[in-house]
């Protein structure tokens, strides 16, 4: 799934590993998902876009509509 | 991967499988011992005879707690998908070799070996799973 997760990365000048800390997960799994390879649960959606002060739907597209 | 690398929960349920591969050859050695020195029968040798298997399935315990444990969901399915890859290679061995002895008179494989087979595909599985998510 396509997602905006490294510009929204790079505006708050976190690396993957700032990202992945605040997170609570590991910079392996950060990675996945921005490379769009590993869909994120939707509590681990919900805890991203909490933690960017936005919705879901604003951090990853949905590639079918 | 680094021994001591990893979440809590990977550290955690690695030092656990060392210690349950410790105690496996220690209870091994021990049991050996027992059927070599008292020659034991009936319920007591069933019970001597498993002894090396109670480090391994608390193993399989610990993977089930691992697993709802782990809190990366990303390094769950990581995990995962190397157990599916050492049950299906498992599965694959055992069939194909009991046929083999079925119809071809291979040479017996005891089964013991089939949880280290269970773990070689694991293994094998490990680094075909990470190149995906490179």
């Amino acid at each position: 799934m396509k997602n905006r997760l490294k510009i929204l990365r790079a505006e708050r000048d976190w690396s993957q590993a700032d990202l992945a800390q605040r997170l609570e997960v590991s910079r392996q799994s950060v990675n996945a998902i921005e490379t769009g390879k590993f869909d994120p649960s939707l509590p681990l959606a919900f805890k991203l876009a909490r933690l960017f002060g936005l919705r879901i739907e604003e951090i990853f597209e949905d590639e079918r509509s | 991967m680094k021994w001591c690398s990893g979440n809590h929960e990977q550290r955690k349920f690695r030092v656990r499988c060392l210690v349950a591969a410790i105690l496996t050859v220690v209870f091994a050695f021990v049991a050996a011992g027992v059927f070599r020195l008292f020659h034991p029968h009936g319920v007591v040798a069933y019970l001597v005879a498993i002894l090396p298997a109670l480090p391994i399935l608390w193993v399989l315990i610990e993977m089930g707690r691992y697993l709802a444990e782990e809190k990366d969901e990303f390094q769950r399915n990581l995990l995962v998908q190397c157990m599916l890859g050492g049950i299906g290679g498992t599965l694959a061995v055992t069939t194909v070799w009991g046929y083999m002895e079925d119809f071809a008179r291979a040479p017996r494989l005891d089964l013991v070996w089939v949880y280290p087979i269970f773990w070689l595909f694991v293994g094998l599985a490990w680094p075909v799973v990470y190149r995906r998510y490179k």
